[in-house]
């Protein structure tokens, strides 16, 4: 009996790790090629930080990363703020409509918003493609995955401090300030920390609303993708890689709830 | 708290509005807004040079006002209804792939002891969170015909006589790239369900006489079709509107609808085509979703 | 991480600080990096660049709204389009003194009467490029696009040959093998010339937008429908890399299409005055010569061929003899309904 239990878990165990070094091989081998000393993501050639130092010269990628820095930053803070509101909307009075503009966005293909976000802006704003318009997007697509974390925390509290603020004569505003925001406060931070990632990291969505003149760090990967492709690209992806993980880490300190990923 | 609509004081109605109406209003205008104006969009007439052409015209001459053309242009020939299709049986694919890889990882993850399964949720996620464009990028470097793994194959293939095969901007490219880009969203909902299963369960088949086999089958498969129904539901929507994959890995034939609606609007300059494309992609997925929560819906019901 | 983000914000200051930074959207491997530096050392300001691989991708963005460059460099049907929605500031010719050092030929096209709005800059031809070892082994002609459309030759270079990702330059090259013009909209000759690409397409390993520069450096591709720039880069490449083989063009026998790009100013750019001093500065000679020495384009700068190397002014593919100038067709636009008609044979290309 146990023998089989063993083999079976043998089993599991080489088909899980095969999907490990499934997932990370690739990453592993963009990041040992950006210290290859060829234009050509081919044969290992020598160790170098070559295309880390084209990299911190090249003015247009730097300028890149302003942008999307400066965006993901915005769309961050106001994504923060509107999602908690959605959040705490959608937990306290069950509004259907604003659950169903919230949950919908995660939800479709990302090309369906990039393309309508397209005409609205053109055909209806008469908006000038660039920073406004990536910045409205990147806010419309990630409210709902910060309403979702401020939701989940509430749920998981015991009402009846709530009541209890409210039965010593609190006002909502009391209650919300000095009861309900430094409870949730964990999970605020964590969203407001996943918007950033998201927006740092979106490609789909920052493709159809940036227009041209505006370029981000994913555009700008794409192009050099597409067109012509050195080593400097992994070094940035291997840059990048880092800067995530870091956020990562940090959203699950504040908030490790975040990463249980419970949908 | 919650839930006294009908008896809400005058100041908790005012804290509801403040509330609820920014990101309501937010969302009203770029969210739902610019779904109306695709769909207004679509019975329009392209620009002469892109955009729309205008509802009224100065001149009558001009095209102008709304139209049923993009839907006759879209059901006058199959060859868009093939497009779906194709695109459907991709996603399928990519789907049914995921689930088989993601399932004995999520099992083993399930069935580990407590203390070392949030490591490896997190060994799942990490890779998530590298840019999505760097992990195609990656198989752009791995499928290359200088590298590694298209040596090996082809050096195999060699060996039997058979003509060398090009693994980079292939049907394959494309396959492995969305199954790569996907899976952690299928391993996650099946280890959440996983996670919740009962081992006494297994035990009592056991004590039944059930073998592995049986067990897995009987007991554990059929209580696992939520994780199964949300993880796919996670992996099929998103592939079916993507572009930027077959844009980047594909060969000569890899063109799925994402493809399409990307070269109305920044290649073809046909908005109102794009637009009808973009809709006809949004009823594909609700009618996906529909009948997924209907399929899951009536398990969860039975099981 | 705080300071890395005060170092990013920083960043952004000192770009924000630069006085004079004009815009240029340019055909990707379009100008060389030499010229941009002494351009922008002269100006004392910064030259920023976006790119593009197909002027529809161009037209399509700048219709989704893109705005403020100064400079865009379209081929004639492009220019155009611009020109017809009044998208483009007129030149001030008073501050272009070397506008006298283009061949005429060049100048007064039909695309823009008078040149009011563009100056040449450069062409390219798109042709079929070949890996010179490989296809002398093989014995393949390259003087005729029946080598990337017939299965009979095609059958020898299987998977080793890409063409461009252009619905509009790929269905030239068929009708022009069929025997048509390049510009021919009679959709029944689309038709025809869709059958000839899918009955090719399963020996073509990708459609391609630039790619292809890497792919013949490296050996792996043989035979390619690219432009002659991006084929002379090629060869480049290959010789730096010291490898074996080289890597030639050659106008088809049935012609080919000949590209005519040109600077015009954009009505969005926010610094007229540099984008002509930069327009003046391309037009001298030996700026413009270095365009076609590191680029390996066309040159219509009379100035200029005293100072491009003679192996390149020999080049048919760049500087093709009347003869085979007679046979080349410049693109014009295509209207609302045939774009439509052109996007599904594409599609049916694609899907077949």
């Amino acid at each position: 009996m146990r023998k089989e239990a063993g083999r079976r878990g043998m089993g599991l165990w080489v088909a899980a790790l095969a999907v490990y070094a499934f997932l990370y091989l690739p990453l592993l081998i963009v990041v040992i090629y950006s210290f290859n000393d060829s234009r050509l993501n081919a044969e290992w050639v020598g160790f170098t930080w070559h295309w880390y130092d084209v990299l911190l010269h090249d003015e247009d990628m730097l300028a890149a990363a302003g942008n999307s820095l400066l965006i993901a930053l915005t769309s961050s803070l106001m994504t923060t703020i509107l999602g908690t509101m959605a959040g705490i909307a959608m937990h306290r009075y069950r509004l259907k409509a604003l659950t169903f503009m919230v949950m919908t966005p995660v939800a479709m293909p990302e090309i369906l918003l990039g393309v309508s976000l397209l005409l609205f802006f053109i055909q209806i704003l008469n908006l000038t493609l660039g920073m406004v318009s990536i910045i409205l997007a990147h806010i419309t697509f990630s409210i709902g995955f910060v309403a979702i974390v401020v939701r989940t925390s509430l749920a998981g509290m015991d009402e009846s401090i709530f009541e209890a603020a409210r039965d010593c004569g609190a006002s909502p505003w009391r209650t919300f300030r000095h009861i309900t925001f430094p409870l949730i406060l964990p999970s605020v931070v964590a969203g407001g920390l996943m918007a950033f990632t998201l927006s740092i990291d979106d490609f789909v969505i920052t493709f159809f609303t940036a227009g041209v003149g505006v370029s981000t760090l994913p555009l700008r990967i794409y192009s050099m993708i597409k067109i012509a492709v050195t080593p400097e690209v992994n070094a940035v992806s291997t840059l990048l890689m880092l800067l995530t993980l870091a956020l990562i880490v940090l959203a699950s300190r504040i908030a490790p709830s975040v990463l249980r990923f419970k949908t | 708290m919650r839930d006294n609509r009908s008896r809400l004081s005058p100041a908790a109605r005012l804290t509801k509005w403040l509330v609820s109406s920014p990101p309501f209003a937010f969302l009203l205008l770029f969210f739902v807004a610019p779904g109306i104006i695709m769909v207004f969009a679509s019975f329009r007439y392209p620009g002469e040079f892109g955009g729309l052409a205008p509802i009224i015209a100065a001149d009558p001459n001009t095209l102008h006002g709304f139209t049923l053309e993009t839907y006759r242009f879209f059901f006058g020939d199959f060859i868009y209804t093939e497009i779906f299709a194709k695109s459907f049986l991709v996603a399928l694919a990519t789907t049914l792939i995921c689930l088989i890889m993601a399932y004995p990882l999520a099992l083993l993850i399930a069935r580990s002891p407590k203390n070392r399964r949030d490591l490896m949720v997190l060994l799942v996620i990490l890779p998530f969170a590298s840019n999505f464009l760097i992990r195609i990028y990656a198989w752009m470097i791995l499928l290359g015909p200088q590298a590694a793994l298209s040596l090996l194959v082809n050096g195999l293939l060699g060996a039997f006589g058979v003509a060398p095969v090009r693994l980079l901007f292939s049907p394959f490219a494309v396959l492995v790239a969305l199954v790569y880009v996907h899976l952690p969203f299928m391993v996650l909902p099946l280890y959440t369900n996983l996670e919740k299963h009962d081992p006494a369960l297994l035990d009592a088949a056991r004590d039944l006489g059930a073998n592995a086999w049986q067990r897995f089958w009987r007991v554990t498969f059929p209580l696992s079709l939520p994780g199964i129904f949300s993880g796919s539901t996670l992996v099929f929507i998103p592939v079916l509107g993507m572009f930027a994959i077959p844009d980047i890995l594909g060969g000569t034939g890899d063109m799925l609808i994402g493809n399409l609606i990307k070269e109305q609007f920044l290649g073809t300059r046909d908005w109102p085509f794009g637009s009808t494309l973009s809709i006809m992609l949004t009823i594909t997925v609700l009618a996906c979703v529909w009948f997924a929560a209907r399929l899951g819906g009536r398990r969860r019901r039975h099981a | 991480m705080t300071r890395g983000l005060l170092l990013f914000l920083l960043l952004l200051a000192g770009n924000a600080r630069a006085d004079g930074v004009l815009h240029l959207y340019n055909w990707n491997n379009y100008i060389a990096e030499e010229t941009i530096a002494r351009f922008e050392a002269q100006c004392a300001c910064r030259v920023v660049q976006d790119y593009y691989s197909d002027n529809e991708e161009m037209l399509a963005k700048l219709a989704a709204g893109a705005s403020g460059y100064d400079i865009i460099v379209p081929t004639g049907n492009a220019m155009e389009s611009l020109i017809r929605q009044r998208a483009l500031r007129p030149l001030d010719k008073s501050m272009l003194p070397k506008l006298k050092n283009i061949n005429p030929a060049y100048l007064d096209t039909a695309f823009d009467p008078g040149n009011q709005f563009s100056v040449p800059y450069a062409y390219t031809l798109t042709l079929i490029g070949y890996n010179v070892e490989k296809m002398r082994e093989l014995g393949l002609p390259t003087d005729t696009w029946a080598v990337i459309f017939e299965p009979k030759y095609l059958e020898k270079v299987k998977g080793r040959i890409t063409v461009l990702d252009s619905q509009r330059e790929l269905i030239a090259a068929a009708l022009k093998y069929l025997g048509y013009s390049a510009n021919d909209t009679d959709e029944a000759h689309w038709k025809q010339a869709r059958d000839l690409i899918i009955r090719a397409k399963p020996y073509w390993a990708a459609f391609n937008a630039s790619s292809y520069i890497k792919e013949l450096t490296v050996g792996d591709i043989w035979l390619v429908h690219g432009y002659s720039n991006d084929i002379f880069q090629a060869n480049l490449d290959a010789q730096n890399a010291g490898r074996k083989f080289s890597i030639a063009s050659s106008i088809p026998k049935q012609g080919a299409v000949l590209s005519l790009d040109s600077m015009v100013l954009h009505k969005t750019g926010p610094q007229p005055d540099l984008a002509h001093q930069f327009i003046n500065f391309m037009l001298d000679g030996k700026n413009s010569a270095e365009l076609t020495n590191l680029i390996g384009s066309g040159n219509p700068n009379l100035d200029a061929m005293r100072y491009i190397k003679p192996e390149i002014a020999q080049n048919q593919a760049i500087f093709p003899d009347p003869q085979h100038l007679a046979n080349l067709e410049m693109l014009r636009d295509l209207d609302r309904n045939q774009r439509r008609i052109l996007s599904r044979i594409w599609t049916e290309i694609k899907l077949r």
